[in-house]
């Protein structure tokens, strides 16, 4: 199993693995890769779109982005090694702190905006009178709504379960802040929408499914007429039709 | 005459802090991307800025 889906795996929302494939192989070719391998299920992404360069030939390659965005280290896993891995944990330690250059004015807003509080954060921002305070709360705003844009478009793949959670954090963060406060309220009316019951139930299915085949040969026959049946079932939902996707996958030959 | 080795000097020094540098990595280098198609599993992120304040690991591999 690659290093990346173990810290994936062990540490969760703390970091975000991005998988690129690098030799041409077709999206259904890979992703069926992907879950014959076992290694679905947990929160990485793939594609076959290259994000960055990836000078030199050798395969695999591994990048480690920090939290500012810049390139930490990058190379062949095994070569860098431990280097890695001590690397992502000092970036996920530096994601739970204010950044080293925030001013110490601005300490507190960012402890704060770390911690959740979001319109906590907001308000100290606009108390403070430190010239950085408003490109700070620039920073509070951007990443707050691209949470709030993150779950439309969670709603609107059908992805209800992860948007349900989601949801309720942003809600919680932005609660004194009337504006984000509306704005999330607009994706919990669309959570909670009557209509939206059978999207809701089909997505709980499916996520609940996917948790138990996932590490556990998810195209044995069993596991496959499983997810048929989903398809079947919820039939015109978007879970549904994620559940028939992963059965035309699992009729991939290996290697394919 | 002696003016002219200056500038000589000056492109050799350069030439050789780029040979040092390694060619084979982006590190220290600032990265954006946004996904033109959504990658399988997204979970509604589109670019490299939405995971702004999170590491990300970055695996290139290939399927053959």
């Amino acid at each position: 199993m690659p290093t990346a889906v173990k810290h994936q795996r062990e540490l969760g929302d703390d970091v975000q693995v991005i998988f690129v494939e690098c030799q041409g192989a077709e999206r259904d070719t890979y992703e069926a890769f992907a879950w014959r391998m076992k290694w679905m299920g947990n929160a990485a992404m793939w594609t076959h779109e290259r994000p960055m360069e990836m000078p030199g030939s050798g395969l695999p390659q591994t990048a480690l982005i920090g939290v500012d965005g810049t390139v930490i280290l990058q190379g062949n896993p095994g070569a860098l090694g431990k280097r890695l891995s001590e690397a992502l944990e000092a970036e996920i330690k530096k994601s739970k702190q204010p950044p080293a250059d925030a001013p110490a004015e601005l300490k507190k807003a960012w402890t704060m905006f770390l911690k959740g509080d979001v319109a906590g954060a907001l308000a100290e921002c606009d108390a403070s009178t430190a010239p950085a305070a408003a490109d700070t709360r620039t920073e509070f705003l951007a990443r707050t709504t691209a949470r709030i844009e993150r779950v439309k478009r969670l709603l609107d793949a059908g992805d209800f379960g992860l948007a349900e959670r989601q949801t309720a954090e942003i809600e919680k963060a932005v609660k004194s802040n009337a504006e984000l406060a509306a704005q999330i309220a607009e994706q919990r009316a669309r959570l909670n929408d009557p209509a939206n019951a059978r999207e809701r139930e089909a997505a709980k299915a499916f996520d609940a499914l996917v948790d138990k085949i996932a590490t556990e040969k998810p195209f044995d026959a069993g596991n496959v007429k499983k997810m048929s049946a989903l398809a079947e079932k919820f039939s015109g939902a978007k879970a549904a039709e994620k559940a028939a996707r992963f059965v035309e996958l699992s009729k991939l030959r290996a290697g394919a | 005459m002696k003016l002219s080795w200056v500038p000589l000097a000056v492109a050799g020094l350069a030439l050789a802090g780029f040979a040092l540098r390694s060619p084979s990595t982006n590190e220290g280098k600032k990265v954006d991307y946004r996904f033109s198609e959504a990658p399988v599993n997204a979970a509604g992120i589109k670019s490299l800025a939405e995971l702004r304040g999170k590491p990300v690991l970055i695996d290139f591999w290939g399927t053959r």
